[in-house]
């Protein structure tokens, strides 16, 4: 075996057993929430507190986040099972989307990183909450049978399991099976890319800094890739410090809403033509959405302060 | 879920609580993740353990007569004989992809009421051992607790510090930073990387005598004479993935020491910068070093 290849290998299992043991805890956490709500949760639960509009119940399920604060890894399994249990798969997508970024821990992280900024923190999470929201209302005008895999709709049937410990112990370790293996092959698939493909040190990844146009999308590209958690990787962005606003909040949003994990882990729930129209669809909007604030950002700078000739 | 096929995931979910828990144990979690993220590893191992165990031995429902169906019930098939209750066979959707099977037709289903009847739509344990077990296998035999030297590199260990200010002041060093016994200042590897992105900062800094933690590494960077070596810290978020790996230069009036490299260690010398290729380097002119205690997390965190 090569230096080369012997190198890589070392680098790609320490970067898989990282994301592997950060991950894991969580996902089993959301597991384990996502199988009680599944046994326990009344059906239809969310059709009493959620407003009858469809329009107002997505709008509202983008700020649930907020008060059930969870990371990309953990909402997959919980909105999996709330969709069986009879969440509109609309609101379910708003959730998904939004919460990873709409909720207190990010924007601590977020404004912690940006030495106490408020505009980015703000920019962040409203764009992350609108994003969330348009695809989910473009959703809702369209039968969710064409984008839930048939299996979940098939869970989604009128009648009650039985609410009981090892129902939902079952249900627990079910989801832990499922998301388990699709989170081991996000993370692989990780591991090689970053050792192999991806390197931010050489000349290519540096000129992008200088252009937003092209450092956009190369950062969501990035994101895709390095498949950060949501409530840290504003410290990473805030440091790609050639990088200006757009790349880096194009980063921060993209980024928990669509990596390479998230691909795999969305397959538990999704079809795969859908998750691909995600895909393009949050990069375009991301991407265009970003630009646009650091051009408004720009227009709103204030003028530098004048400095007295004669003091 | 066949009986079988629970305690086997059961097993599955023991292991993988088991391998964190491991990690915790032995310690080796601070090779991988930030401090505050360890106590999760913890809980997470043995919630894993408890799911996987308590699988394992109540594979099934216990009860049958807890198979109590209190709605209609829309299927397009006959329970009535496995569970004493009407079903009325409305159908709201298709069920094309599967058949629900009857309760004599289930490998080892004991119970058909156990939350799932037949919609298994998930991985069988074979295909879940091996998309999770043998990467995690391949991970465990190579990894080294470490990057690899060309891993280091691609976190930026030979990258100039970005142009900005120092998130210090003389002021601050002052009255923040230590002294040793020798009147040196402890100064981090860190301050003194970004030191060298912030031009006011090097007149205030330059020649400062300084003690210096870090790991030693083959410098790359303006090193013809090879009386170079490199000192790196890295710093994290969350865990090693995201790392970036801060570097400065030792240069040895001498020759190099003798010390070998990835050992932690204190130089002690004079602070200094110097521009090379368009970039300014942070270097310090060392006048001894010696081997340092490891510390308990390779890492430095970045929001603290």
């Amino acid at each position: 075996m090569s230096n080369t290849v012997e190198a890589q290998l070392q680098d790609g299992s320490f970067q898989f057993l990282a994301i592997f043991l950060e991950g894991l805890p969580f996902i089993f956490l959301g597991t384990l929430v996502s199988g009680f709500l599944g046994t326990f949760l009344p059906r239809n639960a969310f059709e009493r507190f959620l407003p009858k509009n469809k329009t107002a119940a997505v709008l509202v399920s983008g700020l649930l986040g907020a008060i059930f604060p969870v990371c990309e890894c953990a909402v997959v399994p919980v909105i999996r099972r709330l969709v069986r249990n009879g969440l509109p798969a609309s609101c379910a997508l708003a959730y998904m989307l939004a919460a990873p970024i709409f909720n207190p821990v990010t924007a601590i992280s977020t404004y912690k990183a940006f030495n106490d900024s408020w505009t980015m923190t703000g920019s962040r999470l409203g764009l992350g909450y609108a994003i969330a929201v348009i695809v989910a209302l473009v959703m809702a005008r369209v039968a969710h049978s064409t984008y839930i895999k048939a299996s979940e709709l098939e869970h989604a049937h009128d009648h009650d399991h039985p609410r009981t410990l090892t129902a939902a112990m079952h249900n627990s370790l079910k989801d832990l099976m499922d998301v388990g293996v699709y989170f081991a092959i996000g993370v692989t698939l990780t591991a090689l890319l970053k050792t192999t493909l991806i390197d931010p040190t050489t000349d290519f990844w540096k000129g992008l800094a200088e252009n937003s146009f092209a450092g956009t999308p190369a950062m969501m590209f990035l994101a895709f890739i390095l498949s950060l958690c949501s409530t840290s990787d504003a410290f990473i962005a805030a440091n790609l410090a050639n990088f200006r606003e757009a790349p880096k909040l194009a980063f921060m949003v993209f980024g928990p809403m669509m990596d390479a994990k998230l691909v795999f882990l969305y397959s538990t729930v999704f079809r795969w033509k859908f998750i691909f129209g995600l895909l393009v669809a949050l990069f375009i909007l991301t991407g265009a959405s970003s630009l646009f604030v650091e051009y408004s950002l720009e227009q709103w700078k204030p003028d530098p302060p004048q400095i007295p000739l004669n003091p | 879920m066949p009986v079988l096929h629970i305690r086997l995931f059961g097993l599955l979910a023991t292991i993988w609580g088991g391998v964190l828990t491991y990690f915790y144990v032995s310690m080796r979690v601070s090779k991988y993740l930030a401090e505050n993220f360890h106590h999760f590893i913890l809980l997470g191992g043995i919630g894993m353990i408890i799911l996987g165990v308590y699988s394992i031995i109540n594979p099934q429902e216990k009860e049958p007569s807890s198979c109590n169906h209190h709605e209609d019930h829309h299927h397009n098939h006959d329970h009535s004989h496995c569970c004493d209750h009407e079903h009325d066979h409305h159908h709201t959707h298709e069920h094309k992809h599967h058949d629900h099977k009857h309760e004599n037709e289930h490998e080892d289903h004991e119970s058909c009421c156990d939350g799932h009847h037949a919609h298994d739509e998930g991985h069988g344990p074979g295909v879940t051992y091996l998309l999770t077990l043998v990467p995690l296998l391949i991970a465990m035999n190579y990894t080294q607790d470490r990057f690899s030297d060309a891993g280091l590199a691609r976190q930026g260990a030979y990258e100039a510090p970005p142009v900005s200010s120092a998130p210090f002041t003389r002021e601050d060093l002052e009255k923040n930073v230590p002294k040793n016994a020798r009147g040196e200042f402890q100064l981090s590897l860190v301050n003194a990387y970004y030191a060298g992105g912030d031009r006011e900062l090097h007149q205030v800094l330059a020649d400062l005598p300084v003690e210096i933690e870090g790991r030693l590494m083959e410098e790359k960077v303006n090193n013809s004479e090879g009386k170079r070596r490199r000192l790196y810290r890295t710093f994290i978020s969350c865990c090693a993935a995201d790392a970036t790996v801060a570097g400065i230069s030792l240069d040895f009036d001498t020759t190099n020491s003798e010390i070998p490299n990835q050992s932690w260690v204190k130089a002690s010398g004079t602070l200094t910068f110097e521009e090379h290729q368009g970039r300014t380097y942070t270097v310090v002119k060392v006048n001894s070093m010696e081997k340092a205690e490891e510390p308990y997390s390779e890492f430095l965190q970045r929001n603290r």
